[in-house]
């Protein structure tokens, strides 16, 4: 009974140090986002001296203006929503009728036909940037949606296929087999009993998918030169070189690609978390 | 007025001497013949046919000091049109440099675009991408004396619009001058040094360089070349016609790397763009910008700034002498071939060009290729010295990474960078480009 | 028995169509045409070139290109990446995955930075790493009391790269934490109870039991981590574009110069080519590693 005690009691100090680590790595996370917050609202003098870490004294909401007129954010905005939505949702669907082709239906082959998909996971976007780039010239579909998302979806089909098989094989198979006694065919099966099983995995593709899309730079820049396709990577990139001297409204341009997703985040933490974990357990 | 035309005809004359003949693949057929099926149906500006699409590209950001000229031309030219509806769009220059080869690459050019003239333009020419301008430039002649399309000028053809000129000034900020005893910007090397080191004994830093944009480097590094080597053996080893492996670019870089060893240059310039850098400039920071003379206008219209340009002293003057300088007419517009509208696109590109050559040289930007039909008695003393030192020139010598093709120019500029680095010397400089560029 | 095999074939067919046409069209197909191209010199515009393998010599000996150096860059942040990185990625899910009060806060907070993108978190900390004005000098300065102190962060060329791997490292950590949180919470409670009982330390629990059981995850994150690195782009290119001076240059930086600004079709595809190739091969050595331990 002693010895427990005095773990107890060590373990006591322990947790406010760990506490402590916990606490300083938070502030190491927060404090950067704080900063590019309250310097967006600033001018030069007040973030070169004046007034470094404080709140600002006078709000400049000009800045944002500038970020979203002749910034054009609101727009890049809309382009990037719009490249990870059309992403996410082609490569749900290839990937659960994929999926679906490999784990339900049995043929010789199926296994050697998941590791070539497979092979996707450690290939690097970049790796074939010349021939997907000429190959868009030549059908002209550079600067257009699809130029960003045909290869965001090809990339994020091996990930998808993973944690979709990962589900998918968690669905017991005697489904199949009652829905095939009911009389239903191969493709009823998938649409009536399959994919609504599959729910769960929609928000786990569709994070990590998202994670993939929202950030790339290299396509983003290279294939959409174009203002009216930018997304927002390029966007914000492209902004800073027009603003070098003037900070506060790339501070602005910053603001405004960044807070949308984590105030969505903010009230879906819970749930954005515990489908990421899905895909680790899963896949 | 008269003086300024007889400057800027000799600055032409001596560049005509240096024009881009290295291009001299046979233009490809297939640029001549839409270029006639195009002019056929030229006439398009029935206003019946409702309106033509135009796009632009070009460098004009909001920071670059040719803003307002291209503002104010686009605002001339498109209400004399209203039959066009010109779009157009203004990339930063770095990034435009990638995002204009990459569109050539793909044939998915806008109807007028930006670029530098000789290899610049050059390479985009032998890949049969620009319309040839013979046909219009006859409605210009004029006005567009012919020798300042030496530079745009392929296999005896014409495909660029030039805008202004401008050569690599050695800008100084006069009221840190006067603080340590000078009046004037040092002429001679031995007292421009000396200059130096008592600016740094004064807490002054001399140059400002941006070292994220090598481009900016090489300001520096081809002028001290041009005043040590002469800027005859410059223009031959630019234009391939002599070798790097010369003794006179060795020790003239060896001197460049003097010059940073000494610590002239800001060392937080390295990691700053040429925008942080000539902000820094204008804020005082340093002594000498040396940049291209496009920048009289900003530094002119700075209230309380008070700066003077003038030519680099020359280093050796056995090889050298004032009057050789580095630039030329590069600013430049052209017209893809594949633009569906390309003859009315090149004539309206040739009226966009004056304009913006009229308002960038009244603004500052740079020596007019046009010739002045308007009023220049507002044009700032800056700029007006500068036309004095064109009047004085010699022999011009262009960016070396304007003159070179982009596959020599990429090499060149990678070599600049490590010698601004000190990580390779002159001999390092000479005998690699040597081996590197056939 | 034929009909069926045949109705399976077509259904199966079917069901693949959609993956495979964008799997093979869009990935496997431009690769093995980027293969093609790097045989090649060609500047995408004018003929091209047929040269063999002169494009993978001139790579690994051109001292013009240096890429033998931006490989070396690469695989550091990749050792950075794992020998760093994962640990305290690792350290924060035991911590957390044995549960605490604030779990989810923490947890929420932690993983927030995977969440902004790249390119704000570059241009973020362009602006902290700032010489004269960047938050980082200005606390030192202050803490220091030297008005006049601060390193040139980005631009000396001994600094820069180990200044542009801070926010690359910092971005992921909470990826790789979430991922290895999910590990710890699959270890089954009453194991961990069990050895508690026999009288282990938390620490020892934690070296016997938890990460043993997550050995899978582990390696996911070690194979992400390497090859994460390996292809390293955005937040380089943001913060120095390779410089001062090429110190902070990797393989992709130099494959987009001399792609798009060098004109150099062939040999920015030779070092795509060696891209996919030194992925495939860490990801081959890693797994052995991870066998061999079992």
């Amino acid at each position: 009974m002693d010895t427990t005690n005095s773990i107890k009691k060590s373990s006591k100090v322990g947790n406010y140090v760990v506490y402590a680590i916990l606490i300083i790595w938070v502030l190491v996370n927060l404090f950067p986002v704080y900063w590019m917050f309250t310097f967006s609202l600033k001018d030069n003098a007040e973030i070169f001296g004046e007034n470094v870490v404080g709140l600002p004294t006078k709000w400049l909401w000009s800045n944002y203006v500038k970020a979203l007129n002749s910034g054009d954010m609101g727009r890049y905005f809309v382009n990037s929503i719009i490249v990870s939505v059309s992403t996410i949702v082609i490569t749900i669907a290839a990937a659960f009728m994929a999926t679906f082709a490999m784990t339900r239906i049995y043929w010789k082959g199926r296994d050697t036909m998941y590791k070539f998909f497979m092979l996707g996971l450690t290939i690097p976007i970049h790796a074939s940037i010349v021939p997907i780039y000429i190959t868009l010239s030549k059908v002209k579909m550079l600067n257009s949606y699809q130029a960003l998302i045909v290869p965001y979806a090809a990339f994020s089909l091996a990930m998808a296929i993973l944690i979709a098989s990962g589900f998918m094989n968690e669905i017991p198979k005697e489904l199949d087999e009652a829905a095939r006694i009911d009389g239903c065919g191969i493709w009823k099966t998938f649409f009536y009993v399959i994919v609504p099983l599959m729910k769960p995995a929609v928000s786990t593709i569709g994070i990590y998918t998202f994670l993939q899309c929202w950030n790339e730079l290299m396509f983003a820049s290279v294939f959409n030169s174009g203002d009216k396709f930018k997304t927002l990577p390029a966007g914000v990139q492209e902004m800073s070189g027009r603003y070098t001297t003037e900070w506060g409204p790339i501070g602005a341009a910053l603001v405004i690609a960044t807070f949308p997703t984590l105030i969505v985040y903010i009230f879906l933490s819970k749930k954005i978390q515990s489908s990421f974990i899905a895909g680790a357990v899963k896949g | 007025m008269k003086k300024i035309i007889s400057a800027i005809l000799t600055g032409a004359m001596a560049i005509s001497l240096v024009a881009c003949g290295s291009t001299d693949t046979a233009a490809p057929a297939d640029t001549a013949a839409p270029a006639d099926a195009a002019a056929t149906e030229a006439p398009a500006t029935d206003a019946s046919t409702g309106t033509i699409d135009l796009t632009m590209w070009c460098i004009a950001t909001e920071s670059d000091s040719n803003r307002h000229s291209y503002e104010a031309a686009i605002a001339d030219v498109t209400a004399a049109h209203p039959e066009i509806n010109f779009q157009w769009e203004a990339i930063e220059n770095q990034a435009y440099k990638t995002k204009i080869k990459a569109a050539v690459a793909a044939d998915e050019m806008p109807d007028i675009f930006f670029t530098w003239s000789c290899a610049f333009l050059g390479d985009f020419v032998d890949a049969g991408r620009v319309y040839c301008l013979d046909e219009e430039y006859k409605n210009f002649s004029s006005e567009l004396p012919e020798v300042m399309l030496g530079n745009t000028t392929y296999d005896g053809k014409h495909y660029g619009v030039p805008l202004t000129m401008n050569i690599v000034g050695l800008f100084a900020n006069m009221d840190i001058l006067s603080e340590a005893g000078y009046d004037e910007v040092p002429g001679t090397y031995e007292e421009f040094i000396a200059c130096c080191d008592k600016l740094k004994a004064n807490g002054v830093i001399p140059f400002g360089c941006a070292g994220k944009e090598t481009w900016c480097v090489t300001e520096y590094l081809e002028s001290v070349i041009e005043k040590s080597a002469g800027a005859d053996v410059l223009n031959d080893i630019f234009l391939g016609r002599a070798t790097w492996a010369n003794d006179d670019v060795k020790g003239a870089v060896d001197t460049f790397q003097e010059l940073v060893g000494n610590g002239y240059f800001d060392p937080n310039g390295i990691a700053l763009t040429n925008d942080e850098v000539k902000a820094n400039f204008m804020a005082g920071k340093y002594a000498f910008y040396m940049n291209g003379t496009w920048n009289c206008a900003d530094f002119a219209a700075q209230e309380g700034l008070n700066v003077k340009v003038s030519e680099f002293p020359v280093i050796n003057a056995d090889k050298s002498k004032l009057g050789e300088l580095i630039g030329g007419p590069s600013d430049t517009l052209a017209v893809a071939a594949s633009s569906p509208n390309a003859a009315v696109a090149a004539q309206f590109t040739f009226e966009l060009g004056k304009e913006i050559c009229h308002y960038g040289y009244l603004d500052g930007c740079g020596l007019p290729a046009w010739t002045p039909y308007y009023d220049t008695s507002s044009i700032n003393p800056l700029t007006n010295t500068v036309s004095d030192i064109c009047a004085n020139a010699s022999t011009y010598v262009l960016f070396g990474d304007t003159a070179m093709s982009a596959d020599d120019a990429t090499i060149y500029l990678s070599y600049v960078d490590q010698v601004y680095g000190c990580m390779i010397d002159g001999q390092g400089f000479v005998d690699g480009l040597a081996a590197d560029i056939r | 028995m034929k009909k069926k095999k045949l109705y399976t074939a077509i259904n199966v067919t079917a069901f693949l169509l959609p993956a495979l046409l964008l799997f093979v069209g869009v990935l496997i197909f431009p690769i093995i045409m980027s293969g093609v191209y790097s045989l090649y010199d060609w500047n995408g515009i004018g003929a091209k070139e047929f040269i063999l393998f002169d494009n993978y010599k001139e790579l690994f000996t051109s001292k013009n290109l240096r890429f033998m150096k931006a490989l070396v860059n690469s695989l550091l942040l990749a050792f950075f990446s794992v020998f760093i990185q994962l640990p305290i990625s690792l350290g924060l899910a035991l911590t957390l995955g044995k549960g605490r009060k604030g779990e989810r806060f923490f947890l929420s907070v932690f993983f927030a930075p995977v969440l902004i993108s790249t390119v704000v978190i570059g241009q973020l900390w362009l602006k902290m790493y700032n010489p004269d004005y960047g938050i980082i000098n200005m606390a030192i300065r202050l803490i220091t009391g030297n008005p006049d102190f601060g390193p040139i962060w980005l631009g000396d060329p001994k600094l820069a790269l180990g200044a542009a791997f801070v926010p690359i490292l910092w971005q992921y950590v909470g990826y790789h934490m979430l991922l290895m949180y999910a590990g710890v919470k699959s270890v089954p409670v009453e194991l961990r109870e069990a050895a508690m009982l026999d009288g282990a330390s938390q620490g020892q629990v934690n070296r016997y039991v938890v990460i043993p059981c997550m050995k899978g995850i582990l390696k996911v994150s070690v194979i992400f981590a390497v090859t994460g690195s390996l292809k390293s782009f955005d937040l380089i290119y943001v913060l120095t574009n390779g410089g001062p001076f090429k110190a902070t240059e990797v393989p992709s930086i130099i494959m987009i110069r001399e792609l798009f600004i060098g004109g150099k079709y062939g040999m920015g595809s030779t070092i795509a080519v060696m891209l996919i190739v030194l992925c495939f091969a860490f990801a081959l050595i890693i797994n052995r590693i991870f066998k061999q331990e079992d």
